[in-house]
């Protein structure tokens, strides 16, 4: 036996147990999962006919919901992303520890209590919470604002929270990777600040701020825990009606069709975004 | 490097205070005699604290949790150290795509992995329990240890592994005292930040586990019924371990971000 041999089984070898889980635990039931949206429940059983009704129905009674959800999630994530976009910058061409500070809040908060989260802004937000007492109190209102909670605005304002140290860790790493050399020099030939940052800083960060807006907008489209808490009767996301499908009405077929249509749907957004974005940049830099 | 404007001074404080006071509240309100959640916190007190200690269901989640976050820590450090190490003996390109392929279960909302792995378990009738939450957890765990051990592997000094085998070592003997004691800080920090991770996940908890309760679902079943202010306790708690932990993974594994 030759020595490449038994370092490639020995290769093999070693990744076997981590793919075993991958592909029972994520690749088998996400197969299975697919293959349900396209069965029916009938009289409380699964009966495995192919048919396409499920994703009918879907577009008959969800597109809306899909719709809705799609467009608060593009508004959390371009949020989320700029804020975070800000965040990072300062974190990047600032001297001194506030930075560090806030990267270290960032990092440590990061897989801390999404739950406790979005309690916290429940009662942040209601009419007898904190944010109202503090504005009656300076004087600002004298009644309290009843839109701050159980409303889509709530959704808003508890996701960016939640998933700002999502977004600031990758533009903070492509950020980092900048060096100081093109920006001075481009500051010494007498680039305006717009110049430099839309032609040395925005380019070579593409892959950190695509990232962040990413994973912003895949997980706020898939949220539907901090709808239930903080949104209120009217804002329902379509992850609201997928669970509902499942714990409420048992019919997983259709809560799998919803799934599948949704996460379609959010990648077509998401690809037609960043060509556009693509072409946006390209028109800039000339 | 600049200094700060006024501007940008108050706006990273604004981000500071914006990320943080939440999370501030919650802790003060949990040392507050107040039990609505509003100012003034009144008197400082214990209360809270004594209640959910009287709660058996806290005592159920909080063994639950601690089993499902210990099994998934320790299982995840194993299989992804594992898998850190083939794909650092392979060529840049496999390796990327293996990596690709094992991250995937974090790229997805975590709602979509969550009724898939309840349908699945539903089709073969598996007890939904314990034991079926800790591979479910273990599945989107695994790849925080594969990227921190993988990463350390690219600046690992390999001659010091050919120097071992020269002289006889064996291949185990190489791994407990060559390997190991090189990567153990990251090894401990993958570790932490995958039981992270697990102690907070709700919803793939809630999808997975049957009638059985953790931290998070407990939490989710208080903010359902009424509004138990020992709730605030719990959350401090629960906000204890897991930015506990990412303290510990971040200051072990010195990452900078």
């Amino acid at each position: 036996m030759s020595r490449g041999a038994s370092s490639s089984r020995r290769t093999v070898a070693q990744i076997a147990p981590a793919a075993a889980v991958l592909t029972v635990f994520f690749l088998l039931p996400g197969a299975y999962f697919f293959l349900v949206s396209f069965w029916q429940i009938k009289r409380y059983k699964l009966v495995r006919e192919t048919t396409l009704e499920n994703y009918v129905d879907v577009v008959r009674e969800y597109l809306p919901s899909i719709g809705f959800s799609i467009t608060l999630a593009l508004i959390i994530a371009a949020i989320t992303t700029s804020f975070a976009f800000a965040i990072a910058y300062l974190i990047r061409f600032r001297e001194g520890r506030l930075g560090t500070l806030i990267l270290f809040v960032a990092l440590t908060t990061l897989f801390g209590g999404y739950l406790v989260k979005i309690y916290a802004w429940k009662t942040l937000l209601g009419s007898t919470g904190i944010i109202n007492q503090a504005l009656m109190l300076i004087g600002v209102i004298e009644q309290p604002l009843d839109w701050l909670l159980y409303t889509p605005l709530a959704v808003v304002i508890t996701l960016v929270h939640f998933l700002l140290p999502f977004a600031i860790l990758p533009v903070h790493a492509s950020l980092r990777g900048i060096a100081d050399a093109p920006v001075d020099a481009a500051r010494d030939l007498g680039a305006s600040r717009f110049r430099i940052f839309a032609e040395v800083v925005l380019p070579q960060c593409e892959t950190g701020v695509v990232t962040a807006f990413a994973l912003t907008f895949f997980i706020s489209v898939g949220d539907y825990v901090t709808a239930q808490l903080v949104g209120g009767p009217n804002t329902l996301m379509v992850g609201n009606f997928m669970q509902s499908q499942f714990i409420n009405r048992l019919n997983a077929p259709i809560g799998s069709a919803l799934a599948f249509s949704t996460l379609l749907a959010t990648l077509i957004v998401f690809l037609a975004l960043r060509y556009g974005f693509r072409l946006a940049l390209g028109g800039l830099r000339r | 490097m600049r200094r700060w404007s006024a501007g940008s001074l108050s706006f990273a404080l604004f981000s500071l205070v914006f990320l943080l006071t939440p999370l501030v509240l919650v802790v003060l309100f949990s040392f507050g005699e107040n039990p609505h959640a509003t100012l003034p916190f009144g008197h400082p007190t214990l209360h809270w604290y004594e209640e959910l200690f009287a709660n058996s269901n806290f005592w159920a989640a909080l063994k639950n949790s601690a089993i499902i976050t210990l099994s998934v820590g320790v299982l995840s450090a194993i299989t992804g150290t594992a898998a850190a190490f083939g794909f650092s003996n392979m060529r840049e390109g496999p390796a990327q795509i293996g990596l690709q392929f094992i991250t995937a279960p974090v790229m997805l909302p975590p709602l979509f992995l969550a009724l898939a792995l309840a349908t699945a378990y539903a089709a073969i009738d598996a007890p939904q329990g314990v034991l079926t939450v800790i591979p479910s957890h273990l599945v989107f765990t695994q790849p925080f240890v594969v990227l921190v051990i993988y990463s350390r592997m690219a600046t690992f000094d390999y001659a010091l592994i050919e120097s071992a085998r020269d002289l006889g070592a064996s291949p185990l003997s190489i791994f407990l005292n060559v390997t190991l004691p090189i990567i153990a800080p990251n090894l401990i920090g993958a570790s932490f930040l995958a039981m992270a991770v697990s102690l907070d996940d709700f919803v793939i908890t809630f999808f997975t586990i049957g009638g059985g309760m953790t931290l998070p679902t407990l939490i989710w079943g208080m903010l359902r019924t009424s509004l138990d202010p020992s709730i605030n306790a719990l959350g401090t708690l629960v906000l204890v371990m897991t930015v506990g932990s990412s303290i510990i993974a971040f200051k072990t594994t010195r990452y900078r971000g």
